[in-house]
């Protein structure tokens, strides 16, 4: 593909190349998937169900076997690397919050099995420090009676927590803090003389161990630098996460809920709190908002897009839905049957498809098309005996196309190997015909099977496949021989017109309207701010927009423009766009 | 004047309560039947030797003649030393517990692997672990018996102590291999969605964690299903236990195959009310086992797909 080419020498993050997918029953869901995700980029994989998107998301997620192609993480090859470590966030259509655990536990889930590197800290030193910096700075009552309310609700543990948040102090000087309060002797004076004594025996502990600390009481390495070591968060430090977490979504009175407890959308939330705490660059999100109500989805839609905005994970998205496509994506993917039919931003997709498909399948309500003449004399459009002129240089496009895909077609017929059978597939998936079956995708019981496998055994190899080659040879040869009449004379194309772009007004007596389609509206649903005109043009529904100012009432004519600089035109034989 | 009008109820509605006083009757019949033959073994149980002669037919004891006779001997025999009754309790609890514990630990393990690990040839295990399903367990016996005769005579164990020791191995080993129970936890297991366990990876959880923090706590409803079927079979199992003992002391005898000797007279035990009062008592860790399993239970079976 000619955009994927253009954005390879970009400094790429994560990068998918020539990715396939066969599965064991021979069924081949993804055909050459390439692509070349920039650091916190919105990808959005669309396409209708069955198109393989989802088996892309989770060939990089590393929940399906790659079959061929690779996957890269900036230098690093990840084919090889199980899911468990690497370091992707993915949430589910179906949310897959652990049903046994409630919210607290589900969001914390990654934190609790995971370790991670810290430096090591002189908890001692470090707690003493910050106590005397208190001291400094407050009022030494205002921390004893704070102290004194805090105490009587809270004990022990609990306590220390309570004056960590309220302090901003780490959790051991907390501890140490309540300590030394809780002592018979806890006046101002008697306190700091402990700290001393604790600092001193501290200090000499580390003296005669040789350790050296640094300013911020981190133990460091022979070589000066600190010391780094992996390990298990603290319930405290999981605990502030958490509800950092649980904060940002809103869910901090839910924390105690289990799932089954709670709506479509807190879950939905759920399952993003437990992604985002992971603090992991990529996010895969496989139909997020599939399982919500139309509402919910719009308002989760929106802070899906400043999620993205304000933690800048690099994120693709799988939905089957082009509006969620249009309104999120800085990119998109549009997949149909395991090939990629176009990638680019949601303006390229929209204002310039590459092919019917994507054309037919972008736009809400969808592209319309017809089948219109090209009279290659007029340089115009032409059905029955209306004309829409073309453009100038239209002319020279038409030529140079077909001539292209003529040539391309006869190296396909020349040699016709198994490249050259995915294209002509590919053609397929965007014109949408039926492809010839392969054999092997139904499923048999155990008897059937064995006697199938007998029978087999008689026939020669490879038959079935050889069979269904035939059928695609055939139609590649069909193909050659409809492109090239194509080049001696005008012949049909497919135009497509985007709702909005028709230019429709509403027939007034004693007007005249010279290059326009007039016509009675089929029907013309009220939206509010305006009219789906729903009208017959070429044999085909077609579907404008008009300003609800326009009052119309039945029996009221429109009149219908197209001006050509609007017009899309593809080719039926290829579904590529020609202009 | 007001009248209180009866509500006339609809036809659905008296066919709905026609239905639920036809079913109470015939549940109340089904439960009185089974659960005579408990009622007059706990009565029986108290009864003095008296009632025992002249009244079998009553279900308990004459007032007044209530007695605890029959469990006063269970502990402390008539010499002032430690009686049998005890040693065989204790035989039957942790030849029991063992044989539970290892069954619920293997039939989650196996169903975790063919469930959630890929390999080949799964199908053909799962197909195999059918097939063996149809086999009686009862054909096993005469040739278990005799490899049991063969390796105690290689090995030449002959000390009640070594005796006891290849007894019991014999005993909860190869209870524990239940096709039934992987099946019922195999069941369970495919019931998870498959996605949590996914979503549980990308967490970054190891087979091992997955297995502890997410797939064994859902399990726990199985898990007592497993644990009741178990026990009760095993506690309960008299067959197994009668052939390996044979010939052997008092000592290594289960509650079951010492109940059955004792109710065949062969022992001073031979008194009915005895016979009745160590029935009773060995029926108490299975109503306790019951008592707590049997919410959870229901609920298990439901979701295994194996309807009560």
């Amino acid at each position: 593909m000619e955009t994927t080419e253009n954005i390879t020498n970009k400094d790429s993050f994560l990068s998918l190349r020539h990715l396939v997918k066969v599965y064991p029953n021979g069924e081949k869901a993804v055909y050459d998937f390439n692509l070349e995700i920039a650091k916190n980029e919105f990808i959005v994989i669309v396409g209708p169900s069955g198109c393989g998107k989802s088996t892309t998301l989770r060939m990089v997620a590393g929940l399906e076997d790659i079959t061929d192609g690779d996957v890269y993480l900036g230098d690093e090859l990840l084919n090889y690397k199980p899911c468990k470590d690497r370091h992707m966030a993915i949430v589910f259509q179906s949310y897959a919050l652990y049903p046994q655990m409630n919210v607290y536990q589900n969001i914390a889930f990654p934190l609790t099995i995971n370790s991670y590197p810290a430096p090591v800290v002189n908890q001692t030193l470090l707690s003493c420090a910050q106590i005397r910096a208190l001291f400094e700075k407050n009022q030494f009552d205002e921390i004893k009676n704070l102290f004194g309310q805090h105490a009587k609700s809270a004990k022990g543990g609990a306590l220390a927590e309570e004056m960590a948040v309220i302090l901003d102090i780490e959790h051991c000087s907390a501890k140490l803090l309540v300590k030394l309060l809780g002592s018979p002797d806890a006046g101002l004076s008697g306190l700091t003389a402990r700290l001393d004594e604790l600092e001193k025996a501290e200090r000499a502990k580390l003296e005669a161990s040789g350790v050296k600390l640094n300013e911020k009481f981190h133990v460091l390495n022979e070589d000066g630098a600190e010391k780094i070591v992996t390990r298990k968060l603290t319930h405290y430090e999981i605990k502030t996460k958490v509800y950092e977490t649980a904060e940002k979504l809103d869910l901090t009175p839910y924390l105690d809920k289990i799932p089954k407890e709670l709506s479509g959308g807190q879950m939905q939330r759920v399952a993003l709190g437990r992604a985002i705490i992971k603090n992991v660059p990529i996010f895969l999100m496989d139909e997020p908002l599939s399982n919500l109500d139309a509402k919910l989805r719009l308002t989760m839609r929106s802070e899906i897009v400043k999620l993205h905005n304000r933690i800048n994970a690099t994120t693709i998205y799988v939905t089957h839905d082009q509006i969620e496509a249009m309104t999120m994506a800085t990119r998109i993917v549009v997949m149909s049957r395991g090939f990629v039919q176009q990638i680019g931003t949601p303006e390229e997709i929209y204002n310039h498809p590459v092919n019917l498909f994507v054309a037919r399948f972008i736009g809400s309500p969808s592209m319309n098309m017809f089948e219109m003449e090209y009279d290659k004399q007029k340089n115009a459009f032409t059905y029955g005996g209306f004309n829409i002129p073309a453009d100038k240089d239209f002319k020279g496009a038409y030529k140079a196309f077909y001539e292209n895909k003529c040539k391309e077609f006869e190296a396909i017929n020349a040699n016709f190997d198994l490249s050259a059978r995915e294209s002509i597939l590919k053609v397929l998936s965007i014109l949408g015909e039926t492809k010839a079956k392969t054999k092997t995708a139904k499923k048999q019981n155990f008897i059937v099977r064995t006697i199938e496998f007998f029978k087999n055994l008689s026939k020669k190899k490879n038959e079935g496949e050889e069979e269904v080659w035939l059928k695609e040879k055939t139609i590649a040869k069909e193909k050659l021989e409809q492109l090239r009449s194509c080049v001696e004379s005008g012949k049909k194309v497919v135009i497509g017109i985007r709702p909005e772009r028709i230019e429709i007004e509403k027939v007034e007596a004693g007007k005249k309207y010279d290059g326009y389609y007039v016509t009675e509206p089929a029907l013309a649903e009220l939206l509010g701010g305006d009219y789906n005109v729903h009208f017959e043009f070429c044999g085909t529904n077609m579907i404008g927009k008009l300003d609800a100012r326009y009052k119309l009432n039945a029996g009221d004519k429109i009149a219908v423009k197209f001006s050509a600089d609007d017009l899309f035109v593809f080719d039926p034989v290829t579904g590529d766009v020609i202009k | 004047m007001k009248t209180v009008q009866k509500k006339r109820l609809t036809k659905s509605q008296i066919t709905a309560r026609n239905e639920k006083i036809v079913s109470f009757i015939v549940l109340a019949f089904a439960s009185l039947l089974f659960i005579f033959p408990l009622i007059y073994m706990l009565g029986t149980s108290f009864k003095s030797d008296l009632d025992l002669q002249m009244h079998p037919e009553k279900i308990f004891p004459t007032p007044g003649q209530w007695t605890l006779k029959h469990y006063a001997g269970f502990f402390i025999n008539s010499e002032g030393q430690l009686d049998n009754m005890p040693k065989w309790m204790f035989n039957s609890l942790w030849s029991t517990s063992v044989t539970v514990i290892l069954t619920v630990l293997i039939d989650l393990v196996v169903a975790y692997v063919v469930v959630f690990l890929r390999w080949k040839g799964k199908k053909v295990f799962m197909k195999a672990l059918f097939a063996w399903m149809a086999a009686p367990t009862v054909i096993a016996t005469a040739p278990g018996l005799v490899i049991f005769q063969t390796v105690k005579s290689t090995l030449g164990i002959s000390s009640p102590a070594a005796t006891y020791a290849l007894v019991y191995f014999w005993l909860t080993i190869p209870g524990i291999v239940g096709v039934f129970n992987v099946i019922l936890m195999h069941n369970f297991f495919k019931t998870i969605p498959v996605e949590i366990i996914e979503s549980a990876k990308s967490d970054g959880a190891s087979h091992f964690t997955i297995f502890r923090k997410i797939v064994c706590p859902l399990a726990k409803s199985t898990m007592l299903v497993i644990v009741l079927f178990t026990f009760a079979a095993s506690w309960n199992n008299l067959q197994g236990p009668q052939l390996l003992m044979a010939g052997e002391g008092q000592y290594i005898q289960t509650i079951t195959v010492a109940l059955a000797e004792s109710y065949g007279g062969s022992s001073a035990w031979g008194a009915q009310g005895v016979s009745m009062a160590t029935a009773v008592f060995s029926l108490i860790p299975v109503l306790i086992i019951f008592l707590f399993t049997q919410n959870k239970m229901i609920e298990g079976l439901a979701s295994t797909g194996v309807k009560g």
